[in-house]
């Protein structure tokens, strides 16, 4: 009866923890501002539905946003690493080495698109296999578009064909899966809202959540792309969803194997 | 002739779209005080559009034009910041102009 018991939780357990996506964040709490100025990011890795555990996080390898306004004008590169610094990230139950950017004015002080793209270290699960996840999050001031639907040249990316920071609630937002430079057909994606929201003074996720989910199925949503790659997710709820394409491209990393793997970030707001 | 007759019609039609085509788009117009005596404007449209060769009017606090500016082909222009109170217009033509006054233009 006992064994039973524990064997019941630990199929509880095994069934709650395989439901969760790892996503490597790049948070602000808004994403269409009206007119630039300084920037606070926090770059977690993290569960966003749940948000209680949050991984470390080492040096990342690479962080830079690529501006542009209209759509001649030029693409401009910059590296944001000097102002990336360390600090330590609440999670519902851990905390977790993150990193904070404080992006000055003189960087987001122009009209147009802003694509962050953040190249973490890669993260060891478990002993057999590390996980490096391309993240991107797209910003815009001003409502001059740009280069929101370029692709900025990663291995693996999630290429926008709407504005990742204009969608309103009941939407949909659309995208291709690509590695390589190729469009990925019928790729596995997971789907997850922030579900906790982060507070930036306190470098935490809040505890009360913003739904509750009926099923694991809920949590991380699994769908699928089609034959070209593309995929379409609706838009339930005003918030950040954070849009993840696993085990995109294998390799190796110290000998140990390796998996690549996209991220996007796009934001829904309620019509008032 | 008979080539002046074929071009003229194309011609027509392009005249009467490009204002149409103009108006579904909203003008945007966005300016900084550089702090070292000089301001920066930007301009574009909300499809991402070029705002190149768009008149950029500066004017004094009684109204007065005292400088008339184009954005340049990256759709942005600097000039010296006038004395005491002033506006900067994007004069994107009727229903597409925007004018900033001086005291909401900030470092």
């Amino acid at each position: 009866m006992k064994k039973g018991f524990i064997l019941a939780g630990l199929i509880t357990l095994f069934s709650a923890a395989s439901a969760l996506a790892h996503f490597q964040m790049i948070y602000t709490p808004q994403s269409a501002l009206e007119t630039g100025g300084e920037l606070n990011l926090k770059l977690v890795f993290t569960h966003p539905f749940d948000a209680d555990h949050t991984m470390d996080m080492e040096p990342v390898q690479e962080f830079y946003v690529i501006h542009q306004r209209g759509e001649e004008g030029e693409a401009r590169k910059t590296d944001l690493k000097e102002f990336l610094h360390e600090i330590s990230w609440k999670s519902l139950g851990n905390e977790g080495k993150a990193y904070e950017a404080k992006i000055p004015s003189r960087v987001m002080r122009s009209m147009g698109d802003y694509v962050f793209v953040l190249v973490p270290s890669p993260y060891l699960e478990g002993d057999d296999e590390y996980i490096q996840q391309y993240t991107k999050m797209i910003m815009n001031v001003g409502g001059v578009p740009g280069n929101w639907h370029e692709p900025v040249g990663l291995p693996v990316e999630i290429v926008p064909l709407d504005k990742p920071y204009a969608n309103w609630t009941g939407g949909v937002f659309r995208g291709v899966v690509m590695a390589n430079g190729e469009p990925v057909p019928h790729a596995q994606l997971e789907i997850e809202y922030l579900n906790h929201e982060p507070d930036m003074r306190r470098n935490a996720f809040k505890k009360r959540p913003g739904i509750k989910a009926p099923h694991p199925a809920f949590e991380a949503m699994g769908i699928r792309a089609n034959a070209n790659g593309e995929f379409t997710i609706g838009l339930p709820k005003a918030g950040w969803w954070g849009i993840a394409v696993p085990d995109l491209i294998e390799t190796e990393y110290n000998d140990i194997d390796m998996v690549k793997e996209a991220v996007l970030w796009i934001q829904v707001t309620d019509i008032k | 002739m008979k080539f002046a007759k074929f071009l003229a019609v194309p011609m027509v039609i392009g005249f009467m779209t490009l204002p149409l085509t103009a108006m579904a788009h909203t003008p945007l117009f966005s300016c900084f005080d550089n702090a070292d005596g000089t301001i920066y404007c930007e301009g574009g449209f909300s499809d991402g559009s070029t705002a190149a060769g768009v008149p950029v009017i500066v004017k004094n606090g009684k109204g007065e034009e005292i400088q008339r500016l184009v954005l340049s082909r990256t759709s942005d222009v600097e000039f010296e910041k006038p004395k005491g109170n002033y506006s900067v217009t994007f004069d994107g033509g009727e229903g597409h102009s925007i004018e900033i006054p001086g005291s909401q233009i900030f470092e």
